[in-house]
């Protein structure tokens, strides 16, 4: 954190307690209004459910469409969470103290949020427990050699391990509101607070357990977007089969989370008055990475078009023709836009500390990496390699109402989350400023 | 779970300075039976106290162990008990169960991770039995000395001569488990 910052453990605590005051008006407005939109995407789901697959848009040959779409869309929003709680962590940065908390919460909640879109596309959800390790008649388990049930068991993995990150690293700041508040409120956090109460022994075992979460979500940050990207590389269609998947999903994942980081961080510093602790250089800083990111997925979109040329396969070269110059031309070109050329304005500082530019970066990659998804999953699918079974996504009104639900969920819970815990690491600021010293 | 060790006192400090007076002065007189609390880990207190490390490693290490050794059996298992041929090529395969061994491991490593804080943290603690101060969460510390009445009341007075501005003082026993008598 910058060494001009004015902050003391007081000021901390009753900054923390002023992000808990009883919601504005504008706050219940938006709660409103995220519940209609769950309304609709639980009508959407409910309908298909009542009346079949029918009611969703994908079909021959499109078989994964607008829901695994979104479904990688969620998952990869997830991951600068951990990038940011974790693996900045590991490297002892600074900076990242005010605003792993508010990405770790991204991180859980796009990924419960992402967690419903297997279910969405299995059409039955009920028998989703086909895809547990549970042994079916005559001893038959899953299939263990499909990448379907690597992404099961990767997905659940990450949801449990950044989960208990989130809510470890919250265990200090719930014990500062145990012993703030009075009447129920202090009996519900003292619950929450499991009796910390900050003796050398626990913090001596609790910033080891620290260390070792983070160590052990590092490398799921490499590797759940890692297998997400071998549900399609595994295969052997025409523009899936590409042994850069993986690297180029994961950075594509963390160039979209850092985009929700920073949309999220922007009216929440506004509306919780902590322009103190995430500052111009804060924001800043995740403008800079996203430069980074965008380097790594423009380098991948090329890559991937010079393959399909050096690689001489008639069939892939031909589907990444049909993605720049066929049907879906505008999402692959729009892709490239949102996702390169428009973060290309943060090597200026004055676009790096402009909320409103960063506002609109961040959306435009935020679209853009929803585009990138859907040109991977829809224009592969859509010419594969026979003509006569080439077909087109027919969108239908149950895809969009579900999709508003699931954008809808997420917030809600983002807003839900902002209001009855700490969404700014009390424990970790204080460690970055100066304690408390005799005159 | 109790964390309740016996007759103590606390003497809470307003700030970090002379916390660590107070620590020298006890070191110094030989007394060792005392924890630190304060709002948030310092050097300068780990300094004075030179934690050994962990054992919390101790338990990741077992649960990624088990994690990696359940991913390999359970995929081995699965495969043994309805062995589907394809080719004729062999039914275990090994990058892909190692895909599932190694996400195992990550997974069952945090959950010990935890279980290793919990265990050694002594938590959860629901009702805090022993003295405390609401501000030792926010912007105080203190210094918890286990001992004797005669002892506490010698600590009592060290305590106050490096600059705690309040001393809570507990000294109920720690109840002893019922004995069956024939």
């Amino acid at each position: 954190m910058p060494s001009s910052y004015k902050l003391s453990y007081t000021k901390t605590d009753a900054d923390l307690l002023n992000t808990l005051k009883s919601p504005s008006k504008g706050y219940w407005i938006a709660l409103f209004i995220l519940s209609i939109g769950l309304l609709i995407g639980a009508y959407g789901w409910g309908s298909q459910i009542y009346y079949g697959m029918g009611m969703s848009g994908k079909n021959n040959p499109v078989g994964w469409a607008l829901y695994i779409t979104t479904f990688v869309f969620w998952v990869g929003i997830a991951h600068s969470g951990t990038l940011i709680s974790a693996i900045l962590f590991l490297f002892r940065v600074r900076w990242r103290a005010p605003v792993y908390r508010s990405a770790e919460a991204v991180t859980v909640f796009a990924l419960m949020v992402a967690g419903l879109f297997p279910l969405i596309h299995l059409g039955r959800p009920w028998v989703f427990y086909w895809m547990l390790p549970i042994p079916q008649m005559g001893e038959m388990f899953p299939n263990f050699k499909s990448p379907l049930v690597w992404d099961l068991f990767a997905v659940f993995t990450y949801l449990t391990v950044s989960s208990t990150f989130f809510i470890l690293g919250m265990m200090p700041d719930v014990a500062i509101l145990r012993d703030k508040f009075k009447g129920w409120k202090k009996k519900v956090y003292g619950l929450l607070a499991l009796g910390w109460r900050g003796t050398d022994q626990q913090w001596r075992h609790y910033t080891a357990a620290y260390v070792f979460l983070a160590a052990l979500a590092t490398p799921l940050v490499i590797s759940v977007h890692s297998i997400v990207s071998w549900d399609f590389a595994m295969s052997v269609v025409p523009g899936w089969h590409d042994t850069i998947f993986a690297p180029y999903f994961v950075a594509g994942a963390i160039h979209s989370g850092l985009a929700m980081v920073i949309l999220l961080l922007i009216p929440m510093r506004k509306w919780f008055a902590l322009k103190e602790y995430i500052t111009d250089h804060h924001l800043a800083s995740l403008a800079k990475l996203m430069i980074f990111t965008a380097f790594v997925v423009g380098f991948a979109y090329v890559i991937e078009f010079f393959m399909a040329w050096y690689g001489g396969d008639i069939y892939k070269r031909d589907v990444f023709l049909f993605r720049a110059f066929g049907t879906y031309w505008w999402s692959f070109w729009g892709l490239f836009l949102f996702n390169f050329i428009l973060p290309m304005l943060f090597w200026s500082h004055k676009y790096r500390t402009s909320t409103f530019w960063l506002i609109f970066v961040s959306v435009g990659v935020s679209i853009g990496m929803w585009l990138e998804r859907f040109v991977i999953i829809i224009t592969s699918l859509s010419h594969e390699f026979n003509p006569f079974a080439w077909g087109f996504h027919e969108l239908t009104i149950t895809e969009v109402y579900i999709i508003i639900g699931s954008f809808s969920l997420f917030f809600f819970l983002f807003l839900v989350f902002s209001k009855i815990l700490p969404v700014v690491s009390n424990w970790e600021v204080k460690e970055v400023i100066e304690p408390p010293r005799k005159k | 779970m109790s964390a309740y060790k016996g007759p103590h006192i606390l003497g809470v400090y307003a700030t970090i300075d002379e916390l660590i007076d107070g620590i020298r002065v006890l070191k110094k007189e030989g007394k060792k039976r005392f924890s630190v609390i304060s709002p948030v880990p310092h050097h300068d207190i780990e300094h004075e106290l030179h934690p050994k490390p962990s054992p919390v490693r101790v338990f990741t290490l077992i649960g990624g162990l088990f994690g990696f050794t359940l991913g390999w059996a359970l995929t081995y298992y699965a495969t043994e008990s309805y062995p589907l041929i394809v080719g004729g090529k062999p039914y275990i395969s090994i990058p892909p169960y190692g895909i599932i061994a190694y996400i195992l491991t990550i997974l069952f490593g945090a959950l010990a991770t935890i279980a290793g804080l919990f265990f050694n943290a002594r938590l959860p603690e629901f009702v805090i039995k022993d003295a405390y101060d609401e501000r030792l969460s926010s912007d105080h510390f203190a210094i918890q000395y286990y001992g004797d009445t005669g002892e506490l009341d010698a600590v009592e007075n060290l305590l106050n001569k490096t600059g705690a501005i309040e001393l809570h003082k507990k000294i109920e026993e720690v109840p002893q488990k019922k004995q069956f008598v024939d």
